[in-house]
């Protein structure tokens, strides 16, 4: 075949959280560029947020991002006690963790059920799944709300959810209530051991030689840890911007970041590669055939990963409801209400990383580091692979293109990007 | 067999943090069974990469009319949807995703050159600033019951 000029063009990448677009040009039979552009219009929450008193900043940021907007609640109320020496109880910290776990189960549910199965089964859409396959559609249900409940009963919703604010609860939690959601949370587990089982059979296979960062906690509550990479860095939670180097993409309304002065990846994949060991012995008991597969260079195994994190969110919530009972309890007090500090978490899509400065109890400034923004050069350099993997391949034009569009796509969907986050990166003007 | 009657619904998504459609996904582990018996949903990218976005039923829109690419996109939207309905706050009054609406002079200048660069216009506008709109869901994200009285309201 003589070497090809091709413009490929995907708007609105489907599938994932909020909009992109890629543009791919090939020239001579040659990969020439690659720009995967976040077209999330910036809603400016840096400049919101300024001025804003520090209790009410949490729910701001919440409006970040649909799907995971717990995870900023969470990020941030742990920024504003760390910068105002606020110590929450045990009770909240292990209140949040079930927040968290309520927010893994359903939006990984969302990624694999709605997002990525389809690709797997050749099938566009979840809803086209013929009759003989409905089960999927019922298994994806179940599981979803079964997080969903879990984030009624702990946070109040789902989204923007109003009980979890800075010090502790607003409400206190339902002991009536928690029955039910135990029962519905065992329930759905043999549905998710069947969906690692899917994913483990996953015949995707796309290697590159990468640095995963996470932050490694004890229990894999995605909270209070380390931050690990798998160069063996370990950095306080406080510090981990000083690793960061912004990465500007002129074409995108979003920028990219690099870790020690290369791409890295967060996320589901980087956690299980770095933090296996810590995750619940009745989820390694029953995962433990596919835990062997981590470290996991493929990137593919993210959506395996996501899958043993749901099941491992069941078993430690589970646990944490049958042991435990919920008293009344006051909001932590600050004890100034002036600071500069961070505390980052672990999101779904990897680690997420707030800074704030605060006077007189109002935001000065903030800053943030968000999982998808910190993927953003990994995947686009995993995209010029492939591309030019494809090129060499010496297949006619159409063909091309097609492949182009289906492995790129299949590739970023692995990513369970989220561009309603990764716009907003918020441009530093800390003094 | 039935899908002659069925309705035709598209999901869109203006500028936003996208909390309604994942919200009304929640909604779906209850009600999209039952509703799938009387709908088609031709365009929602979170769920399918197919769009088909002619002679719309009802189209969803949430979010904000943000840049001059928001504003052709509604306006397409409205051309080929019989019902138009604004689901969640933002795209009923434009709050919070306008939030630059009631910003100060010295936010404003920080964030000219963006809005210039990208389009945007003077001010993030409710969906029925920029179009007709049949009818209006509030909530951030959409009130559960609300959304499911309302939507049901068009799908019989």
């Amino acid at each position: 075949m003589h070497a090809c000029n091709l413009d490929v063009e995907i708007s609105k990448l489907s599938k994932i959280e909020g909009h992109a677009d890629l543009d791919i040009k090939i020239r001579d039979g040659k990969l020439e560029e690659v720009n995967l552009k976040v077209m999330e219009n910036v809603r400016f929450f840096n400049q919101a947020a300024r001025g804003m008193n520090y209790n009410s900043v949490p729910q701001l940021v919440s409006r970040i991002c649909g799907t995971c907007s717990i995870a900023h609640l969470t990020g941030c109320i742990e920024a504003v006690e760390k910068t105002l020496g606020i110590r929450p109880s045990e009770q909240t910290m292990t209140l949040r963790k079930l927040v968290m776990y309520s927010l893994m189960i359903r939006d990984h549910a969302l990624h694999l059920y709605f997002f990525v199965l389809p690709d797997f089964f050749g099938v566009d859409s979840i809803l086209d799944f013929p009759e003989n396959q409905h089960e999927i559609i019922h298994d994806a249900l179940a599981v979803k709300e079964a997080g969903n409940n879990l984030a009624v009963l702990m946070a109040g919703r789902a989204v923007h959810a109003p009980f979890e604010q800075v010090g502790g609860f607003s409400r206190e939690v339902d002991a009536k209530k928690i029955p039910a959601v135990i029962e519905e949370l065992k329930k759905v587990r043999p549905l998710v051991l069947k969906l690692i089982e899917n994913f483990s059979g996953c015949p995707w296979e796309f290697k590159r030689k990468t640095n995963f960062v996470a932050l490694a906690t004890p229990d894999f509550s995605f909270l209070e840890g380390k931050i690990k990479s798998s160069g063996g860095m370990e950095i306080e939670e406080k510090d981990y911007w000083q690793h960061l180097h912004r990465i500007v993409f002129p074409y995108s309304q979003a920028s990219g970041f690099e870790f020690g002065g290369k791409e890295y990846m967060v996320g589901a994949l980087a956690r299980l590669s770095l933090n296996k060991d810590n995750l619940h012995s009745n989820t390694k008991k029953d995962a433990v055939k596919y835990l062997s597969r981590f470290p996991s260079e493929n990137i593919y195994d993210n959506n395996l990963a996501q899958a043993i994190e749901i099941l491992h969110s069941i078993d430690h919530s589970v646990e944490i409801l049958e042991n435990n009972t919920f008293k009344k309890e006051e909001p932590a007090k600050p004890e100034r209400l002036s600071g500069e500090n961070a505390g980052a978490i672990e999101a779904p899509r990897g680690t997420l990383y707030y800074a704030l400065k605060i006077e007189e109890g109002k935001v000065k400034d903030l800053k943030l580091a968000i999982p998808t923004a910190q993927n953003l050069v990994n995947i686009r350099k995993d995209v010029e692979q492939i591309v030019s993997g494809l090129c060499a391949a010496g297949i006619a034009k159409d063909e091309l293109e097609k492949n182009i569009v289906r492995e790129v796509s299949k590739l970023i969907r692995a990513y369970d990007p989220c561009m309603s986050c990764a716009s907003h990166f918020l441009r530093v003007r800390w003094v | 067999m039935q899908t002659k009657s069925k309705k035709r619904v598209g999901i869109f998504s203006l500028t936003c943090d996208e909390g309604c459609s994942i919200y009304l996904t929640e909604i779906f582990n209850r009600k999209l069974l039952e509703w799938l018996e009387k709908m088609e949903l031709v365009y929602f990218l979170a769920m399918r990469d197919h769009r088909e976005a002619e002679n719309l039923d009802v189209a969803l829109v949430e979010g904000v009319v943000t840049s001059e690419k928001d504003l052709a996109e509604i306006k397409k939207i409205r051309e080929k949807a019989k019902v138009l309905i604004a689901m969640g706050t933002c795209a009923v009054t434009s709050q919070p995703s306008g939030q630059r609406n009631n910003f100060n002079a010295e936010q404003m200048a920080e964030i000219e050159e963006h809005l210039e660069t990208y389009n945007f216009l003077p001010k993030a506008l409710a969906l029925k600033d920029a179009v007709r709109v049949d009818d209006e869901i509030m909530g951030c994200p959409i009130d559960e019951n609300k959304f499911i009285e309302i939507f049901e309201r068009y799908l019989n």
